[in-house]
């Protein structure tokens, strides 16, 4: 085809230029790689590589926030995944070299422990998550509530897939408890995660989105809108657990992580994050 | 299987298919024709897609066509409804995604044509349009049919810019590929089997159609 008759010509003119730039890239990629080694390697001596920590994607908020202190204090670097709980765990039983992985619920963390990858027999939980109902400051359901999802004009709903997202799946239980589900279901429009979801409204495509306190707090979401909480007892307690890989090379690193998120002054400290203590 | 999704899916390659042939036979003819050096920013410019990631693309549609901005509002008065999330933005995303598969084919196929054929039908006195329609387009008959499998196949297999301005809607944006990756996503690999094996038999067959049916000429090119 014409496009690849193109290529062909303008390779068979270029090839010395090309291999000169390919040459030129190798050896900037090769120095700068060389470089940072330099940096990293006497600042951090303690540690053998990075702590792969997948994380589901409401932490990131909390993450951003906890990782840079965490790595400050330890000389522990992570090497953050998000995404949703479900597809998480799904790549990590197939394979996926995390270390640790912080699950948005029970099912998901359990499902590893089932898989024969966790370290323990029982997940750890490490924080209670909060589902709120979030739109933008400019939004007609100003100020909101969750009764905005009864109203009749609702034009689109962001929500996380429930099969993958344990606030996807929080967002259905509230609402049907709520009775405002056979309203808004046919206005959903489901996000990969609840970043997603988020997203979907904070880019002003999504009228409301059903997503974590955790994000709603983040900077980006608390400039652009508002959010309002669904009552904790309309939803099964989002109990975020997580799992420390029994074959990790890091797994002593992964528990420093795990008992620095579970210690009381972090603990003390999950509200201001958007997350409960998990005791 | 998720029917929904399959027809939406034919739906969707269908709707495509026919736009883009629309567009594609000007773009190509100029492509094909024209004399000035802008084609060939043209031409770099339609064959975009090819190399540029769906995310992109599916970044300046959530960007640029949502309600915050002028551009989306209007092309909500014009829809009646907001692009993203329906149909019609499927659409407008799949359209720019497989503009160079319908173009590309097309533009070979029309510099293919002899020139003394349109010379020759210049001299009777037809114009540029006519010439065009009546000689160039017949004549490159197998390259329009190429166009249109492409296209058709390549909206088919279209994932990224549904994933992100699609919001898996059943019947609406849910398309099989995204549907697919739903259900991997959830671990219901008996289901993902079906809709992959599908997808995979299907072009398959598109392209080895495309590619075999050059060797079996119909009977009216022998005069030639």
């Amino acid at each position: 085809m014409s496009l690849a008759y193109r290529m062909a010509a303008f390779a068979r003119r270029g090839t010395v230029l090309l291999a000169l730039a390919l040459l030129a890239l190798f050896a900037i990629s090769a120095l700068a790689g060389a470089q940072t080694k330099k940096k990293i390697g006497p600042a951090a001596p303690a540690t053998t590589g990075a702590l792969t920590v997948f994380a589901a994607a409401d932490m990131q908020p909390v993450f951003e926030v906890l990782g840079p202190y965490f790595q400050r204090r330890t000389g522990i670097t992570l090497k953050m995944v998000y995404g949703p709980s479900g597809t998480l765990s799904e790549q990590i039983v197939n394979g996926a070299p995390a270390d640790i992985f912080f699950s948005a619920d029970y099912t998901f963390a359990e499902r590893l422990v089932a898989a024969d990858k966790a370290d323990n027999i029982n997940p750890y939980p490490y924080a209670k998550g909060i589902l709120v109902l979030w739109t933008r400051k400019n939004s007609r359901f100003n100020p909101i509530t969750v009764d905005a999802l009864s109203r009749k004009d609702l034009k689109s709903v962001a929500i996380a897939n429930p099969a993958t997202a344990p606030y996807g799946r929080a967002a259905i239980a509230a609402m049907t408890k709520l009775g405002l589900l056979q309203n808004a279901a046919p206005h959903f429009v489901q996000a990969e995660s609840v970043s997603q979801a988020g997203q979907f409204a904070l880019s002003g495509n999504a009228e409301v989105a059903l997503i974590s306190e955790t994000l709603a707090y983040s900077p980006a979401y608390k400039a652009a809108g508002t959010a309002a909480l669904f009552p904790l007892s309309t939803y099964m307690e989002i109990r975020q657990c997580a799992v420390v890989m029994k074959n990790s090379a890091h797994r002593n690193e992964a528990h420093v992580l795990l008992n620095y998120i579970t210690s009381d002054p972090i603990q003390d400290h999950l509200a201001d994050l958007g997350l409960q203590r998990f005791q | 299987m998720d029917t929904d999704a399959l027809l939406l899916t034919l739906r969707l390659a269908a709707t495509t298919t026919a736009l883009l042939l629309l567009a594609a036979i000007p773009l190509a003819a100029v492509l094909a024709y024209a004399t000035t050096r802008w084609r060939l920013l043209l031409e770099a410019l339609v064959a975009l897609p090819l190399v540029l990631p769906p995310t992109v693309l599916g970044f300046y549609l959530l960007v640029g066509f949502s309600p915050l901005t002028a551009l989306g509002r209007t092309a909500s008065t014009l829809f009646g409804h907001q692009l993203v999330f329906s149909f019609a933005g499927l659409v407008v995303g799949s359209v720019l995604y497989s503009l160079p598969f319908a173009v590309q084919p097309l533009t070979a196929g029309l510099r293919s044509v002899d020139p003394r054929l349109l010379e020759a039908a210049a001299t009777l006195g037809a114009g540029p349009l006519r010439r065009l329609l009546r000689v160039a387009l017949p004549l490159a008959k197998s390259s329009l049919l190429a166009s249109a499998v492409l296209t058709f196949t390549h909206t088919v297999g279209e994932f990224g810019v549904a994933l992100m301005v699609g919001g898996s809607i059943p019947g609406v944006t849910r398309t099989l590929s995204i549907s697919l990756y739903d259900l991997v996503e959830n671990a219901q690999f008996a289901e993902a089997r079906h809709i992959a094996l599908l997808l995979l038999g299907f072009s398959t067959v598109a392209l080895v159609a495309l590619y075999t049916a050059p060797l079996f000429p119909r009977g009216e090119r022998r005069a030639s």
